[in-house]
């Protein structure tokens, strides 16, 4: 499809009423869902997917990303009206937004917020655009070796970025890789390690495997402690006041930290595993460095809000480039994304560019859409979040758990799904609780048979297991992903030798 | 596991944890390395193919043999932390436990809801759940007794009527009713 006839029949999907409508849901939900404390990102995007069922493929994924970039910028308003980070990845928000909400500006902490996360998510979305394409039309060209070591460089990556140790990270990504292949062999069609279990003919189910690690576990540990069941009680009172063309120019009085948190946010997103939580910190981190008034940053200036709200938006277009371009999830959440265009019967590969044009520009425009309804809900409701944020768990977490059942039992409507999403629950609080991360576990489920089937068609090609090796590129990626595991191992052991001494 | 190498300066609390987690990891990991040796084993009468060199089992047994491994690493890193820790130190699984209780009561009320859903039905399920999970957190009595009912007739019902509704997607009417 000529690119112009791509471009136009995207926009004819996207500004459909039913899309716009959906959409609207979407960000509406993403921001309320991030602003409660216990309900993440992650969490919303993973319900949002059996909703999308009924939908078409390019209204589906647009309000999925509708509801990720809605909950990029909805972590804010929790960091900064209650200290307390309603997402991971607004951990750095909390140290300037909430001094400033305190020192009597709250509606000035979250307009420089919300204005931030705006800029944040229209640079990504720029990069986006000019990076994935070149990066698809490079990927094409790779051959099986290739892929199979990209792979395994995103995984040694991943495992040890995420948790305190490489061992328990690398464990979970070959976790994820083993359950995977359960179900059917993806070249012969074998069954294997099914034990005569019907549920388990075509496979564990990924979306279950995903509510139960990422919502079900996750809501267990949000209700271990007694006393925090009844928080939910405002901090800051008095009214909200909000001059959203003042405070936008605040904003872009800061050119030079608003790109370069932008970009940081952007370059993490697309590394695999690294999320909004590194990019909000490292952003902040790098604006203080740069600053010139840096004991100043904590007090509650407009700098460090700019700086970790743009980072953490910006995460979102970056964590697409390499699931685009490469047909590699850069996190959890798009994986989510991923899972939900296979569901749909879209492969999604270096080739989705060429083969689902008009799916991709869709995706590039939703996300501009996106971002702008975002901004206009944020600051039209600006006066209810005082009063989201004060739903106690009590209430969040029976309900979002009837809404993983609800998520479990929507793909094929069998009770089965449900069992198992249980032990599954089970399962992650237990691995949880034991220091284990559960991202890599998620991108190995997915990445597997990607895996399996690259592996298998190299040495189908030739049987000749030093390609791996020989091949520059592929040979490059093995070492980068030798030297991933080396430097992380490096840096715990120099930690540890630190708080010996 | 670097938990416990410094566990000396740590409060007994955390000792203890150090000393239950490094106990709780060494046995996870020894009955891991035994199902996966098993598997292994198992993959190996997978059929192979005549027209690759991998067959079926090739690749979860590169897999399994990899996971093996780094069950007896992590095994062995925790009978290292094991010894390292305070001997004194009880392992406090007791108290970790009872510590936990309200996360393990909403865990248990959530697999006797799937229990009893394909039997009642997802709408009484979902409102049994709602109310119960509400009741064991904390809403006893008065005002957040009254809004634990309303959000889990909202929920039952509601959920139930959004999938049935819009998404066409039904969900378990229950055998009883």
């Amino acid at each position: 499809m000529p690119m112009t006839d791509a471009l136009l029949s995207s926009v004819e999907q996207l500004f459909s009423l039913a899309t716009i409508a959906s959409m609207l849901i979407g960000v509406v939900a993403g921001v309320i869902a991030a602003a409660i404390p216990g309900f993440t990102v992650t969490m919303a995007i993973v319900l949002t997917l059996p909703v999308t069922f009924s939908m078409p493929p390019l209204q589906g994924v647009a309000t999925m990303l509708a509801v990720y970039v809605g909950g990029c910028s909805g972590g804010l308003i929790s960091a900064a009206l209650l200290g307390i980070p309603g997402t991971p990845s607004s951990v750095a928000t909390t140290f300037d937004a909430y001094p400033m909400a305190r020192n009597g500006e709250p509606g000035r902490a979250l307009g420089l917020g919300i204005w931030a996360s705006f800029f944040g998510a229209l640079v990504s979305a720029i990069v986006l655009i000019v990076a994935a394409p070149p990066l698809a039309l490079i990927a094409v060209k790779l051959g099986p070796w290739e892929y199979f070591s990209l792979i395994l460089f995103a995984i040694t990556v991943v495992a040890s970025l995420v948790g305190k140790s490489v061992l328990k990270g690398l464990m979970m990504s070959l976790l994820g890789l083993f359950i995977a292949t359960v179900g059917q062999d993806p070249m012969m069609g074998v069954p294997r390690f099914t034990f005569g279990v019907d549920v388990l003919a075509a496979g564990f189910p990924f979306l279950v495997v995903l509510i139960g690690i990422f919502a079900v576990s996750q809501l267990a540990g949000e209700v271990e402690n007694p006393e925090e069941l009844r928080q939910g009680k405002a901090l800051i009172h008095g009214r909200l006041q909000l001059q959203p063309l003042t405070v936008m120019r605040e904003v872009l009085a800061r050119p030079v930290n608003l790109l370069r948190s932008s970009l940081v946010g952007v370059i993490i997103g697309a590394v695999p595993g690294a999320g909004g939580s590194i990019a909000n910190l490292i952003a902040y981190d790098q604006a203080k460095r740069a600053s010139k008034t840096p004991e100043r940053f904590g007090t509650g200036i407009a700098d460090g809000v700019v700086a970790s709200e743009s980072g953490n938006s910006a995460t979102a277009g970056g964590g697409l480039i390499p699931m685009i371009a490469l047909g590699i999830p850069g996190s959890a959440v798009d994986a989510v994304l991923m899972a939900a265009l296979m569901v749909q019967g879209v492969s999604v590969g270096p080739r989705l560019i060429m083969d689902n044009a008009d799916l991709v520009y869709g995706m590039f425009l939703a996300m501009f859409l996106a971002a702008g309804m975002v901004l206009v809900f944020c600051l039209l409701s600006l006066r209810w979040f005082l009063k989201i944020t004060t739903i106690p768990k009590s209430v969040i977490v029976p309900v979002v758990l009837t809404c993983c059942a609800v998520g479990a039992l929507a793909l094929n409507n069998r009770i089965t799904d449900l069992y198992l999403l249980v032990g599954i629950g089970l399962v992650g609080y237990a691995l949880a609780k034991l220091d284990y991360p559960l991202a890599p576990l998620v991108l190995g489920v997915i990445l597997g048979p990607i895996a399996e089937t690259n592996l298998r068609r190299a040495l189908m090609a030739d049987e000749d297991w030093t390609l791996f090796f020989t091949r520059p590129i592929s040979a490059g990626l093995l070492i980068l992903a030798v030297l991933s595991v080396a430097f992380t191992v490096r840096g715990l052991l120099r930690q540890r030798a630190a708080a010996r001494r | 596991m670097n938990d416990a190498t410094d566990t000396a300066s740590r409060s007994p609390r955390e000792a203890s944890d150090a000393r239950g987690k490094a106990l709780a990891n060494g046995l996870f990991n020894a009955a891991l390395a035994a199902l996966f040796s098993a598997l292994f084993v198992q993959a190996g009468e997978l059929p192979s193919s005549m027209w690759e060199p991998l067959g079926a089992g090739s690749f979860p047994r590169l897999v399994l043999g990899a996971l093996v491994l780094f069950n007896v690493a992590l095994l062995l890193q925790s009978v290292n932390a094991w010894r390292r820790s305070d001997a004194a130190c009880r392992t406090g699984t007791l108290a970790w436990f009872i510590h936990r209780r309200l996360a393990f009561a909403t865990l248990a009320t959530f697999a006797l809801y799937a229990a009893l859903m394909p039997w009642v039905g997802f709408t009484v399920a979902s409102f049994l759940f709602l109310l119960g999970v509400q009741w064991i957190l904390g809403a006893r009595r008065g005002q957040r007794l009254l809004t634990a009912l309303i959000v889990s007739v909202l929920f039952s019902v509601g959920l139930h009527a959004l999938f049935s509704q819009v998404f066409l997607i039904s969900l378990p009417p229950g055998r009883l009713f």
